[in-house]
């Protein structure tokens, strides 16, 4: 499925945020975001999904939702967004309980979706007895059992360590190779965004304008292969170019006082 | 020098007189309550009854009896004057207080407790004072005179007493209310509240307890240290308080021949004292003049028969022994005193 | 130079641990009751003011013997269970709405400031005067005195459900009441159950001061004539029992937590 941003603005009372976005996430790739801190990037993905409402513009999906979709826009949290008082396989089912759909199914998606996050054995335990990395699996495990046409991830991997977070992406591209969901994902790490988009959406600091919007033509495969760093290193040298003077002046903006709280 | 020596006598001289002054007047304090019937209290006090005897008496005023057997329990008080209470036994049969005196009584032709009927329950047949089983009676307290002139009742009509239903509802004022919602069919209240509400046809006379049930409704008492201790300063204080009812019995229980009541001698200029202490009018005050003996006699048999009932009630503890709790060696020539 | 002494560091940890100690609790207790019963029979204090535990444990055991005690237990387990129910589920349908509406916050919470404060039994005249002097005006004070606090740990604990959970909510396309029900509830579960350790104190509180009108049975109406008849020994047996009852619920409300926030 397709996802249009035609001319979104947005500001929280008079703080502009957003300023004329457009953008065509095109089906089954992968669109980074990245731009520096404030620059509207959540409020962005919040726009893309329903959560928000903008102040001008609009969104619009074209084409069909995959089979057995109930949920086409859905979301990865960055704070992973479990229920404490839910087992791992509650939290994964909280997405489906209100459908209607037989048991057996029900079942079998729950059941699928922990297994393909490696979470089958641990689908009686509570969200705090879990790692950070294995929170973000159920939240991700959540997101793939109502089979989604896009997904929308707001930085799903920053509360991981590095190590972590490497696992998780490799793991999260295993899956996405088979389903090749449309995804949007927001980072602010350039090598996470270089190993897994296919175009990287660059905002400028607020109000947030695309500024930038760079293909990686580099295929996935090849982007770890050492005979590709060079193009790699390009790429990351650009992003960084285009970003550290915006990120230069966001940070001392951020210093000033007075600014609406979240 | 001189100054010195004058300063010292100066001192000596006041402590002489501190010492004539409390010679002459022992401090003596009194727990009781703005009723008519502590009105020899009153009186022997503004008279100077209590000044005569060498006693400076001091009151302390409370709205409810228990406090008043607690206060002379507990020593802040060295005197009590009110209502005879289940409570009030149980804390004497602990030799905390002994009953010296007489208060008011219940008698025949003084119109002092009402026996009141609501409208509904008078139409629904609660006309007469045989008519109370299968009702409800508002009282202050379980344990309270208003709970014993019930039992009374049931005595004198031959009624279980469990076949009324007592309801406590802990103050006058929220018996009246009870009464006027209905919540309740019956109540005994004392006459100048049940007066008026009688003329206003909030409620229907069934009697009087002093026609139908005479009894010995409040006393003087003081703690059993104090008799012990300090008789003499007891035997004092009964005398003055003794005049004083005389006094009262005198002005205010008199009755002409056809039983009504009457002015009695000193009326007009005791009236005042009462109305002072009791902080109500006179004209409120007239209507409801409880009955004192002239002697501060007791009804000794009655008391024997207080205590036995409360005991058959279970309310006070069987351990209490009734001529115990009595001291009759201060008023000469009690009443009904069993052999 | 030599090499300086090697020191050791010197430990400054431990302490403000929190770690169960029920024998301490036990003997705490034993010990009070101890002395208090030494205290009696040394003759330092006066068992007309404070009898002695054996006669606070005699004067027990006669009630339990003669079945008062069970009479006046029903009576006012009756009472505390009707009167907290009612209080309860107003309180919660109130606390949520309060907390989930801003319109309702809005009517509401003034008040609920302005009503929480005033004290049941100064108003249970009136609750005589609308229910009547049986059963009804002492549920309805209990129920009043449970419903306050109630409200505000309700409403307390829906503040206390993180946004970003609702938000979470709504991007899986759940309907109104499941958000409700599945998120806000259990998210304010803790706090409201923090509430119920409250007002299941304040209903054992309330129960006593609602019997002093009108009820010839209960515990309050109990240790109220005890008072009024001076049977001192009688009415701490009526405390010790109503202590024990405010006790047992309090053991439930633990149980309950027990049972519900297991995912703690
Ligand atoms: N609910 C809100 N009310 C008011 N201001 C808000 C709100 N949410 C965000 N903002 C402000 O809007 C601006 C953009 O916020 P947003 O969260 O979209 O930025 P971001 O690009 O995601 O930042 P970050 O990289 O730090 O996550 C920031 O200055 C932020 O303080
Ligand atoms: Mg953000």
């Amino acid at each position: 499925m397709e996802l249009l941003v035609e001319g979104v603005s947005h500001a929280y009372g008079a703080l502009p945020v957003l300023e004329g976005i457009d953008l065509a996430v095109r089906p089954g790739e992968i669109l980074s975001l990245i731009g520096p801190s404030g620059s509207g990037k959540s409020t962005l993905l919040g726009i893309m999904g329903g959560l928000l409402r903008p102040y001008a513009g609009r969104v619009s999906t074209r084409g069909r939702p995959p089979a057995g979709c109930l949920n086409p826009l859905t979301y990865v949290f960055q704070d992973f967004a479990l229920l404490p008082w839910r087992s791992v396989a509650g939290n994964v089912s909280l997405a489906l309980d209100h459908h209607r759909l037989p048991a057996g199914e029900r079942r079998e998606r729950v059941a699928d979706a922990l297994a393909r996050m490696g979470l089958a054995d641990f689908a009686a335990a509570f969200p705090r007895q879990l790692s950070g990395g294995m929170r973000q699996r159920v939240g991700i495990a959540r997101a793939l059992v109502v089979r989604p046409a896009v997904l929308l991830l707001d930085e799903p991997l920053s509360a991981l360590d590095a190590q972590t977070r490497d696992l998780l992406t490799e793991e999260f591209l295993a899956i996405w190779q088979r389903e090749r969901t449309t995804a949007v994902h927001v980072t602010h790490n350039l090598g996470e965004a270089l190993r897994l988009a296919d175009r990287i959406a660059v905002l400028s600091r607020r109000p947030g304008r695309v500024r930038e919007i760079l293909p990686v033509d580099v295929p996935r495969e090849e982007r770890s292969a050492a005979a590709r760093a060079g193009r790699i290193a390009e790429l990351h040298a650009h992003l960084w170019a285009l970003l550290r003077d915006e990120a230069r002046a966001a940070d001392l903006e951020l210093a000033e006082p007075a600014r609406g709280g979240r | 020098m001189a100054r010195r020596h004058a300063f010292s006598v100066f001192l000596a001289s006041l402590g002489v007189l501190l010492a004539a002054a409390s010679a002459c007047a022992e401090a003596v304090s009194v727990a009781a309550l703005r009723l008519s019937s502590s009105g020899p209290l009153f009186i022997a006090q503004d008279r100077g009854h209590f000044a005569a005897e060498g006693l400076e008496v001091t009151f302390r005023f409370f709205t409810a009896a228990q406090p008043v057997a607690v206060a002379v329990t507990t020593g802040d008080a060295d005197f009590g004057v009110t209502g005879l209470t289940a409570g009030f036994y149980n804390l004497a049969g602990k030799g905390a207080l002994r009953i010296v005196a007489a208060q008011s009584a219940d008698v025949p032709g003084f119109h002092l407790s009402a026996y009141l009927a609501t409208p509904r329950a008078w139409d629904a047949g609660l006309r007469s004072l045989a008519d109370f089983p299968g009702r409800s009676v508002g009282i202050t307290q379980t344990g309270s005179t208003f709970h014993y002139m019930i039992g009374l009742l049931a005595r004198k009509e031959g009624f279980a007493l469990a076949r009324v239903r007592l309801v406590p509802l802990q103050s006058i004022p929220n018996m009246v209310s009870a009464f006027k919602g209905g919540q309740v069919d019956g109540l005994i209240l004392p006459s100048s509240v049940a007066l008026p509400m009688i003329e206003a046809g909030e409620g229907r006379l069934l009697g009087w307890v002093g026609d139908a049930t005479p009894w010995q409704l409040g006393a003087l008492f003081t703690s059993g240290r104090t008799v012990a201790d300090r008789r003499p300063l007891v035997a004092r204080f009964v005398r003055a308080y003794a005049r004083g009812a005389a006094e009262y019995h005198a002005a205010f229980n008199q009755r002409d021949a056809a039983g009504r009541p009457v002015a009695g001698e000193g009326y007009a200029a005791l009236m005042p004292i009462l109305e002072k202490y009791t902080q109500q009018p006179a004209a409120r005050l007239a209507t409801g003049l409880p009955w004192v003996d002239p002697a501060g006699r007791l009804d000794v048999g009655d008391i024997r028969d207080q205590v036995a009932w409360w005991q058959a009630q279970k309310m006070v503890d069987p351990a209490v022994d009734a001529a115990a709790i009595l001291d009759l060696g201060f008023v000469e020539g009690h009443r009904n005193v069993p052999r | 130079m030599s090499a300086p002494e090697a020191r050791p560091v010197p430990f400054r940890g431990g302490g403000f641990v929190r770690r169960p100690r029920r024998l301490v609790s036990l003997s705490a207790l034993f010990g009070l009751v101890l002395a208090w019963q030494a205290a009696s029979w040394s003759g330092l204090a006066n068992p007309l003011f404070l009898p002695a535990p054996a006669m606070v444990a005699a004067a027990l055991w006669e009630l339990a013997r003669s079945g008062a005690l069970a009479q006046h237990l029903l009576a006012s387990l009756g009472r505390v269970a009707g009167g907290w129910l009612i209080g309860t589920g107003l309180g919660l349908a109130a606390g949520l709405a309060v907390g989930i509406f801003a319109t309702a916050r809005a009517a509401g919470m003034p008040l609920v400031s302005a009503l929480f404060p005033i004290p049941k039994i100064a108003v249970l005249p009136l609750f005589i005067l609308w229910f009547g002097i049986g059963e009804p005006s002492k549920v309805a004070t209990i129920a009043a005195g449970v419903f306050f606090p109630t409200v505000i740990a309700a409403a307390g604990g829906v503040d206390a459900v993180p946004r970003s959970l609702v938000r979470m909510g709504q991007s899986f396309g759940l309907p109104a009441w499941a958000i409700v029900w599945r998120i806000v509830v259990p998210g304010a579960l803790p706090s409201v159950l923090a509430g119920f350790r409250i007002t299941v104190a304040i209903a054992v509180i309330l129960v006593v001061a609602a019997e002093m009108i009108g009820a010839d049975t209960g515990l309050g109406a109990f240790v109220l004539m005890a008072g009024n008849l001076m049977r001192t020994d009688q009415l701490l047996a009526g405390v010790v029992v109503l202590s024990l009852v405010g006790l047992s619920a309090a053991g439930l409300v633990s149980l309950a937590e027990r049972l519900l926030l297991r995912w703690r």
